[in-house]
């Protein structure tokens, strides 16, 4: 029995923190409410989000934003960690400025960023709306229409707006994602790399055919975390762009926000919660799989 | 047997932990009359706390403060109903911000949270709301009080439910005008949309903006109830049908929209327009833009103001813009309009709820009370409120005879304002659709089909009737 009781607590705090929620969740994303009290709808609420037209945007935009913020997130993270991988002076620190963006909220990221460039009044708007930098008109990026869609109806290329949600994320993650990279690159061994220099590769190949290949379980997690923090965040969203201009930066974790915490529709929102919630879990195991083989491998 | 006796303890201990965080059966919204007749008040001698939900903050000392007005008249109010009452109850409020407070009030009253003794609430609010069983019908208690039969009718039909309850208690009416640099229409303000275009054309000469208006489809298309409804409603133009459908597609509708997009296209509202966040404001404070169709009450926010003529007005707070009024700086006037068609605007009420599981309604009923009094009741309508009292001999005090007020009396006669969820049930949801639509139509992409794109939302609200 004495297992049982030591495990207890935990179960009680696991069960009442987010296996109950989760069952609300699932419960709610078949009501709906009424002045009587709640609704049993079946379907119902999946049925109305699939026929929003924000919804198959939301998509589309989500898909966009991921992309942008993991891939530009990475590359930079991982050029930032090269450099501080040499042996350089005051690297510590570099380590130290780098991680400033990780302490600020997202949401306080995100107004620092929307004061920046605020049309005709933000610090950068004098360069960014200048025509002759920025021809025919100028750029306004809070407010600039999307260009015209390559691929029917899906949101590529994107809008300023979602370009600059994109940097002002990936700005954030950056330190987390360096500092994960660069704790990785130091486990590479130094014999290989020089060995391998030796033998006349190059830099970009020793990053290529070494350093990559064996930092992969690194990046992998790096990869999952990044689309996790990018699917659920809303805060950047939020006080950055409002999901706007129009709907061009509405992602699903707004639109979640929205639906619950604006409009009330705690039913919809629920089905949304859910859809989310499956795509995480698609994630969640894909990054388990991919980590256990790589184990298996190693 | 030991497994059989753990699997039970477990059954056990979950349906304890599930209870205790079951969501309790929401108690239908009982009529308020009751209630204050039916429980003892706070005995003699106990002080019991009356707890409130504005979206202004006492300890918000910040001059910078949006909400600057409200939190200055909380800090000197508090203290006059607490001596008013020594003995019997203890204000305490608890700030919210204004565009989360509904949903934290709604989820605390479906989760049996804690919610406040009173709420302040705005008339948009009385269908989601009633929806959601929020708020206790006080008309059995409200028509029971001396100042009821004082209340302006259409102040207590905007408070009144799709049920015939009244979910709120009005008290101060915000309707929306068009504030106006008066020295860059130096003929008047345009009264006609061809009129505003040619100004639109003259101001863009001397690189300045005929009007900034919330154009933005920011905080989930809160632009579709203010210089958008302003505009569709001046074209006769409607968002609804009458019997709780939305009525988008409409040949008033879609010249509107016509307009704003001319307007937009062509350069005479500022980019700053679509920025979101009230940022509008900036075009007008600075007299970049000319004209500035919002509310009433924005007097209180749009500050410090620099005219035209270079006059500054930089108290920073709601005393600029009545000053630049009084000196002529700026002036009110009612929203172009074609040929044949009373400008039109919204017109929503400010006023008090009194959630469904409230502590202490007594408290709450005593402090409508209180504020109804004359004095508190006018202090309340300039500072908190903002906009007209609600009730019709608050409005023949001195305090409303200001420049101001007799310029927004003029143009409001001159309007024809009503409220822009019409007979929609589903006003929140409504709102985004509206304003998406426009925003697509007359900023992003300004070769679609109007009638189309209006049809579309149109037929996306209705599909969920």
């Amino acid at each position: 029995m004495l297992p049982f009781w030591l495990i207890l607590p935990t179960v009680a705090v696991l069960f009442t923190i987010q296996v109950y929620p989760a069952l609300y969740t699932v419960w709610l994303s078949l009501q709906t409410r009424e002045p009587q009290g709640w609704r049993f709808v079946g379907m119902d609420n999946f049925r109305r989000l699939s026929g929003m037209g924000v919804f198959g945007e939301s998509i589309g935009h989500t898909i966009v934003f991921l992309v942008g913020y993991v891939s530009l997130t990475l590359v930079i993270g991982f050029f930032i960690a090269l450099l501080l991988n040499r042996k350089l002076r005051f690297s510590g620190l570099y380590v130290t400025l780098l991680f400033i963006p990780w302490i600020i909220a997202d949401i306080i990221v995100g107004i620092v960023f929307r004061l920046l460039v605020m049309p005709d009044y933000g610090l950068l708007s004098g360069i960014l709306q200048n025509p002759a930098l920025f021809p025919p008109n100028g750029l306004s990026v809070l407010t600039a229409v999307p260009p015209a869609s390559w691929v029917g109806n899906f949101p590529f290329p994107p809008a300023p707006a979602m370009v600059y949600l994109i940097m002002a994320a990936s700005w954030r993650a950056l330190p987390f994602i360096t500092l994960l990279l660069l704790a990785a690159m130091q486990t590479v061994p130094t014999e290989v790399v020089e060995s391998s220099r030796i033998d006349g590769a190059n830099g970009w190949q020793i990053v290529r055919r070494i350093m990559i290949p064996l930092m992969l379980p690194t990046l992998v997690v790096a990869i999952f975390s990044l689309t996790l923090s990018g699917m659920n965040g809303v805060g950047m969203v939020f006080s950055l762009t409002g999901g706007g201009p129009g709907s061009s930066t509405e992602v699903l974790s707004y639109m979640l926000y929205t639906l619950g915490w604006r409009q009330l529709e705690f039913g919809r929102a629920a089905a949304l919660a859910l859809l989310i919630a499956a795509v995480n879990w698609i994630l969640i195991f894909a990054t388990l799989r991919v980590t256990r083989v790589e184990e298996r491998n190693n | 047997m030991k497994r059989l006796w753990t699997l039970m303890s477990m059954v056990l201990l979950m349906s304890l932990v599930l209870s205790a965080c079951a969501t309790p059966v929401a108690a239908p919204p009982a009529p308020a009359g009751e209630t204050a007749g039916g429980e003892a008040s706070a005995s003699a001698g106990e002080v019991k706390d009356f707890t409130t939900w504005y979206q202004y903050d006492e300890n918000n000392e910040d001059p910078a403060s949006d909400e600057r007005v409200g939190n200055q008249y909380l800090r000197d109010t508090i203290p006059a109903f607490n001596e008013a009452f020594a003995g019997k109850w203890n204000w305490v409020n608890q700030p919210k911000a204004w565009d989360r407070m509904a949903a934290e009030l709604v989820a605390a009253v479906q989760a049996g949270g804690d919610v406040p003794d009173l709420f302040e609430m705005g008339s948009g609010q009385v269908t989601q709301f009633y929806r959601n069983g929020t708020m206790q019908d006080v008309k059995e208690w409200a028509s029971a009080q001396p100042w009821f039969a004082d209340l302006d009718p259409s102040a207590i039909a905007a408070c009144t439910g799709p049920d015939g309850g009244l979910y709120c208690v009005p008290v101060a009416e915000r309707p929306h005008l068009v504030y106006v640099w008066k020295d860059r229409f130096p003929e008047g303000f345009p009264t006609t949309p061809d009129e505003m275009l040619a100004e639109g054309e003259r101001l863009k000469g001397e690189d300045l903006y005929a009007m900034t208006f919330f154009g933005s489809t920011d905080f989930d298309g809160e632009g579709a109830t203010r210089g958008v409804w302003m505009t569709i409603s001046s074209f006769g133009g409607t968002y609804d049908d009458g019997a709780g459908n939305m009525l988008l597609n409409t040949p008033e509708n879609v010249a509107a929209v016509e307009f704003l997009r001319t307007m937009v296209q062509s350069g005479y509202v500022p980019e700053i327009a679509f920025a979101g966040g009230f940022q509008e404001e900036n075009a007008f404070k600075d007299a970049s833009a000319g004209a500035f169709p919002t509310g009433l009450f924005g007097y209180r926010y749009v500050n410090p103001l620099t005219a035209p003529n270079g006059n500054e007005y930089t108290k920073g707070n709601e005393e600029d813009m009545l000053d630049a009024i009084t000196a002529g700086d700026v002036i009110l006037s009612t929203f172009v309009a074609p040929e044949g068609q009373t400008p039109g605007c919204e017109v929503a009420v400010a006023g008090f709820g009194i959630p469904v599981g409230a502590t202490n309604p007594e408290a709450a009923f005593d402090y409508i009370n209180w504020i109804m009094s004359p004095e508190q009741n006018v202090t309340w309508v300039l500072t908190a409120g903002g906009g007209y009292p609600a009730l019709l001999t608050t409005r023949e005090m001195d305090a409303f005879q200001t420049p101001f007020y007799q310029q927004a009396g003029k143009v409001l006669s001159a309007s024809a304002c009503r409220p822009w969820a019409g007979s929609m049930e589903r006003p929140q949801e409504a709102q985004p659709l509206i304003m998406d639509a426009v925003y697509k139509l007359i900023k992003e992409d300004p070769t679609a089909d109007i009638a189309t794109t209006l049809q579309a939302a149109q037929d996306e609200y209705n599909a969920g009737n």
